[in-house]
C-alpha cells in the first residue's frame, strides 16, 4: 500500500489530493471492517495513543476513541480540566511529561490555531491535529467529503455551500480546503459578520442569500452557530439569524431539486437547521458521524505505518 | 582613542566628500585629517576592511530596552552593546517599561545608567501617566531632565482628546508627540495581518484599516492643533497615501517604518513560527512597496529596528500565547539594505538611520569634517553575511535572521572616543 505524504495530521492544508484518496480508500476498507460481526483488528497493537484534549468534546473525542479501540491500540485519555495545565504548566511540558510514558500518537484538540503544527515542530511523536482553534479540523473534512462521495460519487465538478459561521469555524477552513482539492465549487453563505473578510482568496465566492444558495447547491452543509466563540454579537438574535439563515422543511421543499443537508453537529435544533430537516431523507448527518470512525481509523493506521 | 581609517567611501548627503573614497585620520576621538593616502608616523592602530564605507553614526528611533521591570529580556547595558555591534550611535529609548518612564526620574535613570557608553542613549519620555492612555504625564518635567520625545510606543492613544491634549500642551515647549496608529478596537486582539494568511490559518486578523484609520485621525488632530506629529510603525499602502497627502496639504508630519517591515510579508506566518509575530504585523508585498516608495519620495522620514526583546518562554508557545516583537538592532540595517539596495541611493536611505531620525528629534547633526568629534559608522553595503545564534549580543534571541543570509555588513562604530 502507498504511504501519506506527511507524517502528520495537522490539516487538510498539508495534504495532498492523493493524500485524501489514499485515506478514502482505506476508510472504504475500515468501514466494511467495522460492520463485521467482529469488529476489531489487531493493525495497532503495541501503539499507545494519547488523546489530549484542551477544549471540551463529545462526539470527536469519543470517535477518535472507538477508532483507537477498534485498531486495539492502547489509549490515554486527558483533558485541561483535570490537568496541570490550569497550573500554568506550558504545552510542551505537558506533552512531553506524557510522551516520557512512551505514548506513539497523540491526538490533540486545542482552542490555539496552530497548536498541533507548534507541537509537531518540539516532540516526537505523531501529532493527528482533532481541531485546533479557527484553524482546521482535518478529520471533520475528511469525513465530511467522504460521506458526500458515498452520496454523490466522485465530487469533481459538485457544488457544495457551507453555510453561517464560517469567521469562527475550523470545519468550513478543513473543508473548503478538502473540497477544493477534490475538484469541488465551494460557496459559503452567511452574513457578512461571520465572514473573514479575504475568504474569497481561498477561491470561493460568497453569498448572502440562503435561498439563492440552496438553489445552487448539490449538497448543503450547515454550521452550527458557535455562541462559546463569539466574542461580540455579530447577529442580533438566534431568532433573527435563524430567519436569515436557517433551515426548515418549507424551505427544503421548496428548492429546484433536492440537496443532500450534512451538519458537523452538535445541532442547534431550530436554529441552523429544524429538526424535520435533520431527521429527513435528505439529512446525512448519522451517516457522517458513522463515517468518521472508519476515517479517523484509517488515519490513525496510516501515520502509525508512517516511520 | 586613535585611528587610521583606510579607504572608506564617504556616505553622507550632507557632506562635499559624498561618495569620495578617503583616509580619515582620528586622534583622542577627533577627526583631525581627511585626505587621501594619509600617511601614519605615529603608528596609529589602522582600519580597513573590503568594501569600506563610512556614514555619521547611526541613530535608532525605536529601541526597547525592558530596563526597568524586565531586565532577563534585556538591560541597558546588553541593549547598547547589540546597538553597537548593530552600526547605531545613538538610539531612543522607549519609555513603556515597569514601570514606564512617566517622571523625571525614570529620564534621569536612563542617563545616570547610560553615561560614558559607546551609543549615545536619549530617553523618551511617556505621554500618558504610566502609559495608561488616561492623563498626559509631566512632560515638561522630563522635558528639562533629558527626554527627547513623548510616546507611550506601543500602547497607541485609543482617546482622541488624550492626544489632542498632549499635541496642544507640548507646543509650550516645543516637545515631539509620537504615536503608533492603532485602533484597539478594530485590532480586537487580533495577531497577523488580516488578508489571505490569517484567512488560511484560523488566526485573528489586524486589518490595515486599524491603521489607517488611527492615521487619518492623527492627521486631522495635528492639523486642529497646528502641532507637530510623527507617527510610527507605518505598515500599509494607504497609510502612505494619507501621510503624503498631509505633507502636500503642509500639515507638520513625520514617520517612521520598521526595517523589517521593508523585508518581510505576511506569508512569513504560512507555518505558524511566531518569531515573524510583530507589532505592527508583517503585511502584504504590495504594502512593501509602498513603504519603499514612501521612503524614496520622502513621505517616510526614518527608518527604525523596533528592537523588541522577548524570552524564549514568550517565543515557544503556542501562536496566540507568543509576544509580539523581535530583536533586530544587529540586523536592522541589513534587514532594511537588502530590501532597498539597488532600489534607492544608498545615500538617501543613509539619511533615513541618520540626519533624519535627528532632525525629526531637534537632536545636533553629524557632519565628517576635520576638528569635529568622530561619531561614525563602518559598514559595507555590499558583503553578505548571517546572523549566528552565539553572536547575538542581546540577552533575548527572538530573531527570524538566524542563518539567513542578509546583505550589508556593519563593522564597526566610533564615538565618544571610543571604538568598537
Amino acid at each position: 500500500m502507498s504511504k501519506l505524504s506527511v507524517n502528520h495530521l495537522l490539516g487538510i492544508r498539508y495534504l495532498t489530493s492523493e493524500d485524501i484518496k489514499l485515506i478514502f480508500e482505506t476508510a472504504d476498507h475500515f468501514k466494511e471492517v467495522i460492520n463485521r460481526p467482529i469488529k476489531k483488528v489487531p493493525s495497532l497493537r503495541d501503539i499507545t495513543i494519547a488523546n489530549l484534549f484542551f477544549e471540551n468534546s463529545t462526539r470527536t473525542k469519543l470517535s477518535f476513541e472507538i477508532a483507537e479501540k477498534r485498531l486495539s491500540a492502547d489509549i490515554l485519555n486527558f483533558s485541561s480540566s483535570n490537568s496541570s495545565v490550569t497550573k500554568g504548566e506550558t504545552l510542551i511540558d505537558t506533552v512531553n511529561n506524557i510522551l516520557s510514558m512512551k505514548v506513539d500518537m497523540v491526538v490533540m484538540r486545542h482552542p490555539n490555531p496552530g497548536a498541533a503544527d507548534f507541537l509537531s515542530k518540539h516532540v516526537d511523536a505523531k501529532i493527528v491535529n482533532a481541531g485546533d482553534g479557527a484553524h482546521e479540523h482535518p478529520t471533520q473534512a475528511l469525513l465530511d467529503a467522504f460521506s458526500m462521495r458515498e452520496k454523490h460519487g466522485d465530487l469533481k465538478g459538485k457544488n457544495v455551500v457551507i453555510v453561517g459561521d464560517i469567521l469562527h469555524s475550523r470545519v468550513a477552513l478543513s473543508n473548503i480546503f478538502c473540497l477544493k482539492k477534490l475538484g469541488a465549487n465551494v460557496r459559503v453563505c452567511g452574513p457578512l459578520t461571520l465572514m473573514p473578510k479575504h475568504i474569497g482568496s481561498l477561491g470561493v465566492e460568497v453569498m448572502t442569500d440562503l435561498k439563492e444558495a440552496l438553489n445552487w447547491c448539490d449538497v448543503a452543509m450547515m454550521l452550527r452557530i458557535q455562541l462559546e466563540r463569539q466574542d461580540a454579537k455579530n447577529f442580533p438574535s438566534l431568532r433573527e439569524y435563524s430567519m436569515l439563515y436557517g433551515l426548515d422543511k418549507e424551505l427544503l421543499d421548496s428548492l429546484d431539486k433536492k440537496i443532500t443537508v450534512m451538519h458537523p453537529g452538535p445541532i442547534n435544533r431550530g436554529v441552523e437547521i429544524t429538526s424535520d430537516v435533520a431527521d429527513s431523507k435528505q439529512s446525512i448527518i448519522l451517516e457522517q458521524v458513522e463515517n468518521g470512525v472508519a476515517i479517523r481509523m484509517a488515519v490513525l493506521y496510516l501515520l502509525a505505518g508512517k516511520n | 582613542m586613535n585611528a587610521l581609517i583606510k579607504s572608506a567611501k564617504i556616505i553622507d548627503s550632507n557632506s562635499k566628500l559624498n561618495g569620495k573614497t578617503v583616509d580619515i585620520l582620528i586622534e583622542k576621538g577627533i577627526i583631525i585629517k581627511i585626505g587621501s593616502k594619509l600617511k601614519n608616523p605615529k603608528n596609529i592602530q589602522e582600519i580597513s576592511f573590503p568594501d569600506l564605507h563610512i556614514s555619521a553614526g547611526w541613530f535608532d528611533m525605536r529601541a526597547n530596552f525592558c530596563d526597568p521591570g524586565h531586565e532577563y529580556k534585556e538591560d541597558l547595558n546588553s541593549g547598547l552593546k547589540a546597538a553597537a555591534k548593530g552600526g547605531f550611535t545613538g538610539v531612543m529609548v522607549m519609555p513603556d517599561t515597569t514601570p514606564s518612564t512617566s517622571t523625571k526620574s525614570g529620564i534621569e535613570y536612563i542617563i545616570n545608567k547610560t553615561k560614558a557608553n559607546i551609543v549615545d542613549a536619549y530617553p523618551a519620555g511617556s505621554l500618558s501617566h504610566n502609559c495608561e492612555g488616561k492623563e498626559i504625564a509631566e512632560m515638561y518635567d522630563m522635558h528639562t531632565a533629558g527626554a527627547i520625545a513623548f510616546t507611550d510606543n506601543k500602547k497607541s492613544v485609543s482617546k482622541s482628546s488624550l492626544l489632542n491634549k498632549a499635541l496642544l500642551y507640548s507646543q509650550s515647549f516645543k516637545g515631539l508627540i509620537i504615536n503608533f496608529p492603532n485602533d484597539k478596537e478594530l485590532n480586537n486582539n487580533g495577531q497577523i495581518n488580516e488578508g489571505v494568511v490569517s484567512t488560511e490559518l484560523g488566526l485573528k486578523g489586524i486589518p490595515a484599516l486599524a491603521e489607517e484609520l488611527i492615521v487619518s485621525r492623527d492627521i486631522f488632530l495635528a492639523e486642529y492643533c497646528n502641532s507637530k506629529i510623527h507617527l510610527s510603525n507605518i505598515t500599509t499602502k494607504k497609510s502612505v497615501e494619507l501621510i503624503k497627502a498631509a505633507k502636500k496639504k503642509g500639515i507638520n508630519i513625520t514617520a517612521d517604518v520598521n526595517s523589517y517591515h521593508l523585508l518581510l510579508d505576511e506569508t512569513e506566518l504560512l507555518n505558524f513560527d511566531n518569531h515573524y509575530k510583530v507589532n505592527p504585523p508583517l503585511r502584504t508585498k504590495g504594502d512593501i512597496k509602498a513603504l519603499i516608495a514612501g521612503l524614496k519620495d520622502g513621505t517616510i522620514d526614518a527608518i527604525c529596528s523596533d528592537h523588541t526583546p522577548e524570552d524564549i518562554e514568550n517565543k515557544q508557545c503556542e501562536f496566540d500565547h507568543a509576544a509580539f516583537g523581535m530583536i533586530n538592532l544587529q540586523t536592522s540595517f541589513s534587514a532594511a539594505n537588502t530590501a532597498i539596495n539597488g532600489k534607492m541611493e544608498l545615500v538617501d536611505y543613509i539619511a533615513k538611520i541618520t540626519s533624519s531620525p535627528r532632525e525629526i528629534l531637534g537632536l545636533e547633526q553629524i557632519e565628517i569634517k576635520e576638528g569635529t568629534k568622530a561619531n561614525l559608522t563602518l559598514f559595507s553595503p555590499n558583503e553578505k553575511w548571517s546572523l549566528k545564534k552565539e553572536e547575538i549580543i542581546s540577552k533575548s534571541k527572538n530573531t527570524p535572521f538566524i542563518d539567513k543570509e542578509l546583505t550589508g555588513k556593519v563593522y564597526g562604530i566610533i564615538n565618544n572616543n571610543q571604538l568598537v
